[in-house]
């Protein structure tokens, strides 16, 4: 019953977004803003209903449905029951269309007299955009399939993914992701729109795009959070195709949201924001395209299916093309000659951008690389850690170094000797930190040191902004790039002075890392809810041998879907974490252990959830101004 | 000069595009790794049987027909989920499957065994991982196909899926 209404609620939402496509179209006659609203509001509504009752169906655990037979059993966590709704393909397609469907209602609030026929056209795209997810899940991934005959129990969900940061993290990137949808229809509807005099249409843009990278910011931080303390790989980062997939609109999106500002202040750019905000979405579902299909292999494979493949990328054609061409044609009337002065703020922002857009030009064709290869050659290539690394990171260097002068540029032509005296207090900040840093850690390389002094030399500036409590500075944009700062101290630290070590440890046995003394004490069995485990015990002394802590790796067996996972036990501090994963192993012989000593990660941390309530403010201090448009 | 630039976007996504569907369109399988020792004879081992005390001793195991050799653990979630289409291939096919229990334990293997059902003639314990090696195995799970003149005609990475059980059969046939 559940069930059925739930698929009713998906045709339902295919035939209210026809509609709404239908009827944006001012030329119709029975198109009024009433209907206009009622189309919305109903969309939304079934969304929500197809939504919740597969989550019904989870709750309850019905068999009956497949995807909750192929992917829940009856003795997990009710938390847990209710992440796997989006914790595989056809459910997180559900989540994808009610987040667009989410959407759709706050564009259709710009709505007003003067407007009504930009509206209508960027609610006309959007109806495109949610017609074509809504086909691809109703044809081809339909959560809400039975299978007839009755199943005792379900076949369980994967252990690896019940995590409390798993279960949260694609709610929060869809909300990224899907956010950009609305930046590519208003930026549609202002290529199409005529007589666009009177409408700002990027301050429309604004709000979505603020909220879109915010999420999408914090929604990686979980994913990164969750493979740091689930996987037990001892790292948070591991440029797999999947998350390339997400970082990817992540630094076009920090681009697209910067160059909103030069729009909005100087009426310049008004062509790149355009093209930027099309092939930031195009790229979230070319994202979405590579972890789906198959033709890509990576850790998160989802189920290989190419008519999925071959359908996403016929919708990424038609979208892409409609959009792009669209562009071609029509956005030579928003190019302006205002050429302006590169030590300037907009002069820093326009540098940066161009920085972004390369580092996610690197990352794409490192990503699709292997593929292209493939296609031409039929050698088998990969590309990993020591492309990117080489890569991305020197590009990113004079992006931050820009980043920590930029805000304190003037606009138009900034006066060097003014700004010069303004970041003196900055750079004698940052020299006295690295100095005072570098005496406590007493470990040196170049990575390192520069790593520290960008860290530094960001945080410094942005401390120095809120100490002045200048009113021209907004809040939100400090606190993000404070939280870049922070972020990128933790990416230094943990991966510039990062320490392993693989031991065969017997009960007993003692090894150091570092200044720590590990001691192997015992190893016992224990029971979870729904696993039972072998849990080491190890005793981490420091050098005047007082106990640190007890860390308690762990070895898990599920009994349901027969799988094995290794938790790993973390012991953080804001210097350092210690990371110990139990291997492999038995009494006579001893386990494998392996030992991490990973400086500063839990910056990484800190400075994502700075980043987000920078966004979150920006958003508060943005939406008062959005009620006035 | 500059208006034209606006074209270029919609170039760049075309090329993309076009490289995407060819390939999707062409017979590609991100599973399929070429194997060096394809048409070539098997890697010869001696090792434990997982069932008895004896010794299993390849030169023994393979010849007379074609046999298809599994790599898997019980501690691999695919192997799982492939177990189905292995058991019938030795029940529904009656093809003789040699199991090789890659860097496992061997109660856990037996117990897994016992309640999912043993489709494999013998399984070699493959403590070390050593075989797996001499095997080039990229990771498990992973058959093989060998034909009655123990030649390795096949290699599958990863776990075999309905469309693969049905090419498999497919090659079986023809090695015939």
């Amino acid at each position: 019953m559940i069930p059925s209404l739930g698929n009713f609620g998906l045709w339902l939402s295919l035939l209210l977004a026809l509609i709404q496509f239908s009827i944006s179209n001012k030329k119709i006659s029975y198109s009024s803003p009433r209907v206009n609203k009622i189309t919305v509001n109903l969309l939304l509504i079934s969304s929500l209903i197809s939504f919740f009752s597969l989550m019904y169906s989870y709750i309850v655990s019905d068999f009956s449905v497949i995807n909750v037979f192929q992917n829940s059993h009856t003795t997990k966590p009710l938390f847990y029951k209710i992440s796997a709704v989006w914790g595989n393909h056809e459910g997180s397609m559900l989540l994808w269309i009610l987040v667009l469907t989410i959407y759709n209602f706050f564009l259709f609030k710009l709505y007003n007299k003067k407007n009504s026929n930009f509206v209508y056209k960027v609610l006309e795209t959007q109806a495109l955009i949610i017609v074509g997810f809504l086909l691809f899940t109703i044809f081809t991934s339909n959560p809400f399939e039975r299978i007839n005959y009755t199943q005792q129990d379900g076949l369980g969900f994967n252990p690896i993914l019940q995590d409390p940061a798993l279960a949260v993290h694609p709610p929060l990137l869809y909300i990224g992701y899907v956010g950009f949808s609305a930046a590519l229809s208003i930026s549609v509807a202002t290529l199409t729109t005529q007589n666009l005099e009177k409408i700002e249409w990027y301050n429309y843009m604004k709000p979505f795009v603020v909220t879109a990278w915010t999420f999408l910011t914090i929604g990686i931080a979980f994913g990164s959070v969750w493979a740091y303390y689930e996987l037990g790989w001892g790292g948070w980062w591991f440029w797999d195709p999947v998350e390339n997939a997400s970082i990817m609109p992540w630094f076009l999106g920090t681009a697209l949201l910067h160059s909103l500002i030069i729009v909005e202040k100087k009426k310049s750019l008004q062509t790149w924001v355009l093209l930027l905000s099309i092939i930031t979405f195009l790229l979230s579902v070319i994202g979405t395209f590579l972890v789906r299909s198959g033709i890509l292999t990576s850790v998160h494979t989802f189920a290989l299916d190419p008519s999925r493949g071959i359908y996403i990328l016929i919708f990424i054609a038609l979208l892409g093309s409609y959009s792009l061409i669209l562009f071609g044609i029509k956005s030579k009337k928003f190019f302006d000659n205002n050429y302006f002065n590169l030590f300037s703020k907009e002069g820093s922002i326009l540098v940066n951008n161009i920085l972004l857009v390369i580092v996610c030009a690197t990352i794409f064709l490192g990503t699709i690389y292997p593929l292209i290869v493939e296609a031409f050659t039929n050698n088998k290539i990969s590309v990993g850690k020591p492309y990117y690394n080489s890569t991305v990171i020197p590009i990113m260097i004079p992006a931050i170094l820009v980043m920590g002068i930029g805000p304190v540029l003037a606009w138009s032509k900034a006066d060097k000797l003014k700004t010069f005296k303004k970041i003196v207090p900055s750079i004698l900040l940052t020299t006295v930190m690295t100095i005072l840093f570098f005496l406590i850690y007493q470990s040196y390389s170049i990575a390192g040191f520069v790593g520290i002094i960008l860290a530094f030399w960001i945080i410094s500036n942005n401390l120095i902004l809120i100490v002045k409590k200048n009113k021209n500075y907004s809040i939100g944009m400090i606190v993000s790039h404070l939280g870049i700062g922070l972020l990128i101290l933790g990416i230094t630290g943990s991966s510039v002075w990062q320490k392993e070590k693989i031991a065969l440890m017997k009960i007993n046995a003692e090894t150091k890392i570092e200044k720590y003394n590990i001691i192997f004490e015992k190893i016992d069995e224990i029971k979870g809810k729904n696993y039972i485990a072998l849990q080491g015990n190890f005793v981490v002394y420091d050098t005047k041998k007082n106990i640190v802590v007890k860390l308690k790796p762990e070895n898990r067996f599920y009994p349901v879907t027969g799988a094995f996972t290794t938790e790993a036990s973390i012991h953080t501090n804001l210097f350092r974490d210690l990371y110990i994963v139990l291997g492999e192993g038995n009494l006579n012989n001893g386990w494998v252990v392996k030992i991490y000593y990973n400086p500063l990660v839990i910056w990484i941390w800190i400075g994502a959830l700075t980043i987000f309530l920078g966004g979150i403010t920006t958003l508060y201090y943005n939406s008062k101004k959005t009620k006035n448009i | 000069m500059k208006k034209k630039l606006t074209i270029l976007p919609s170039i760049f996504f075309l090329l993309i595009l076009i490289t995407f569907f060819y390939l999707l369109i062409i017979e590609r399988n991100p599973s399929e790794i070429p194997s060096n020792l394809l048409n070539k004879n098997i890697p010869q081992f001696e090792t434990d049987s997982l069932f008895n005390d004896k010794k299993f001793i390849s030169s023994q195991k393979f010849g007379d027909e074609i046999i298809l050799v599994n790599f898997f653990a019980t501690w691999c979630k695919p192997c799982r989920d492939e177990h189905v289409y292995i058991k019938r291939f030795s029940n529904e096919k009656k093809i003789k499957v040699i199991g090789i229990n890659y860097k496992d334990n061997k109660n856990k293997t037996i117990i897994w065994l016992k309640k999912l059902g043993n489709p494999y003639s013998d399984v070699a314990i493959d403590k070390s991982g050593m075989i797996a090696i001499d095997w080039g195995v990229y990771g498990i799970p992973e058959t093989f196909i060998v034909d009655s003149n123990k030649i390795i005609k096949y290699r599958h990475v990863g776990p075999i899926t309905q469309k693969m059980y049905k090419k498999i059969n497919q090659i079986i046939n023809e090695s015939k």
